[in-house]
């Protein structure tokens, strides 16, 4: 069964139902009807600049520049990662948190893209860009619960690291609490919908799939594949995000370096 | 001969928030001393401890501990040597005994860890009962904490203790136990305080607002 393409006046037609959240929104003064204008008029925008460009990028094909289109999504999720977290955009936070989303994505793509799936062409777009940009999405945003709850959390509970630096600990010792605790904070939402899921909702990219005629067998299998790398990829690059970027936010006194966090 | 000096600040000069908090300071501290530092709320008491403990670093002059100046190294060898407790200890959410533990868990702590009727003995001596090791620390009250953050003191057995107003939550009979543990022996003991009991059983009382 071929899927029902969309006419744009259809989809036009489908942004009135905005219409409602927006009287909502404004009947209790909530005054976020200029951030949904805004949030609505980007996603337009940005997903219309990504379908054309992906049009084009399936036409290629190339693994190149299929690489490249990652690294400008992992770029981009850096920034969005340090920004959301509140922190300062500083070098010692930019550049291990593009370091531990980069290497995070890779160690999954190259896992499920060449090892599981097999792919007959290396990088191939119709696989690689929307698994990894699946992954990379819910990377940031398990990024953005860890590294915030993280720093936020050691700088306001600084008494209680700096008394384990006096009870003879390491920096990695002294940090251990709060790693532990940003890691449980960043990994719970994605357990909490690996437990719920095809009961509570029917994920994205099954849907889509069945949408685009594919069997919901087939579908599934895809669905476990990319919750498993998901779960993997958000541990592993909140775990790295923090690892790496503790080699360079403590001074030689194991003191935190509070520039970085947002007042 | 060693020489029996174990903290030396030398014309130390500290702002904090374009604020100035020292100028000129000069300070000695000898081993085995009961030293009190008292002074007015922001007089710079907690902002000196952290100066020794190496969590501030002067704007200039210098700070040495057995006679070497603070580098890396020895700030981290002064750490392995020393014990600090802040005012209001927070250990975080959980049992007591694991929070406790966690601390003796500590790879340079490994040599000496202590046994549970060790921690108990301890805990008892401090006025705390036994159970205490299984309620979860956050429902304790400020008294009990500071007292369970005096056992860890005591416990990690190091020869020199910071205590950041060890009394300020302590009723006559506990405060009269931490003074027995913590003072009659030759440990050097800095604490700040504005607890008069405790200030007249030290040896020596430093006045803050003076010195700077």
């Amino acid at each position: 069964m071929d899927i029902i393409d969309l006419s744009w006046w259809q989809l036009g037609i489908g942004f009135f139902i905005l219409i409602i959240p927006a009287w909502i929104l404004w009947r209790y003064k909530t005054g976020l009807n200029k951030k949904l204008g805004i949030a609505t008029v980007r996603m337009t925008l940005q997903l219309l600049f990504v379908g054309y460009y992906l049009e084009y990028l399936f036409e290629l094909d190339n693994a190149w520049l299929n690489a490249a289109w990652i690294m400008v999504m992992v770029l981009v999720a850096d920034f969005a990662t340090i920004d959301r977290s509140e922190l300062n955009r500083q070098r010692s936070l930019v550049i291990p948190i593009f370091l531990a989303t980069f290497f995070g994505i890779i160690v999954i793509d190259m896992f499920f893209l060449e090892a599981v799936i097999q792919l007959p062409t290396f990088l191939s777009a119709q696989y690689t860009i929307p698994i990894t940009g699946m992954v990379l999405g819910n990377c940031l945003r398990s990024n953005v619960i860890g590294i915030n709850a993280f720093y936020h959390s050691l700088n306001e509970h600084k008494e209680r690291y700096r008394f384990y630096l006096c009870c003879g600990a390491t920096r990695n010792e002294a940090v251990f609490p709060f790693f532990r605790d940003a890691l449980k904070k960043s990994a719970n939402p994605t357990l909490a919908s690996m437990a719920t899921i095809g009961l509570v909702s029917l994920p994205g990219m099954m849907t889509g799939q069945i949408l685009s005629g594919s069997s919901p067998l087939i579908a599934i299998k895809y669905q476990i594949m990319i919750m498993l790398a998901i779960f993997s990829g958000t541990v592993l690059s909140v775990y790295l995000g923090i690892r790496l970027s503790n080699y360079f936010v403590f001074d030689e006194h194991d003191v935190l370096d509070s520039s970085i966090l947002k007042k | 001969m060693k020489s029996d000096t174990l903290f030396k600040l030398s014309d130390i000069r500290f702002s904090y928030d374009s604020e100035q908090l020292f100028d000129g300071l000069n300070l000695l501290i000898n081993q085995r001393e009961k030293v009190v530092i008292k002074g007015e709320s922001g007089s710079g008491k907690t902002t000196l401890f952290r100066l020794l403990l190496g969590f501030e670093t002067p704007d200039k002059g210098s700070i040495s501990f057995k006679g070497s100046v603070y580098t890396d190294t020895i700030i981290r060898t002064m750490r392995k040597e020393v014990v600090w407790l802040p005012q209001d200890l927070n250990l975080g959410t959980g049992k007591t005994a694991e929070l406790m533990d966690f601390i003796f868990e500590f790879q340079s702590n490994s040599q000496n860890k202590p046994s549970r009727p060790e921690i108990i003995d301890t805990l008892e001596a401090l006025g705390l009962e036994a159970g205490t090791l299984a309620s979860n620390f956050s429902e304790l009250s400020t008294g009990q904490r500071q007292r369970i953050g005096l056992a860890c003191c005591l416990l990690l057995n190091r020869k020199v203790i910071l205590l950041d107003e060890p009394t300020s939550a302590l009723d006559l009979e506990s405060k009269r136990k931490v003074a027995e543990l913590l003072l009659n022996n030759d440990r050097t003991v800095i604490s700040t305080s504005h607890d008069p009991w405790w200030v007249e059983k030290c040896d020596r009382v430093i006045e803050l607002n003076n010195i700077s």
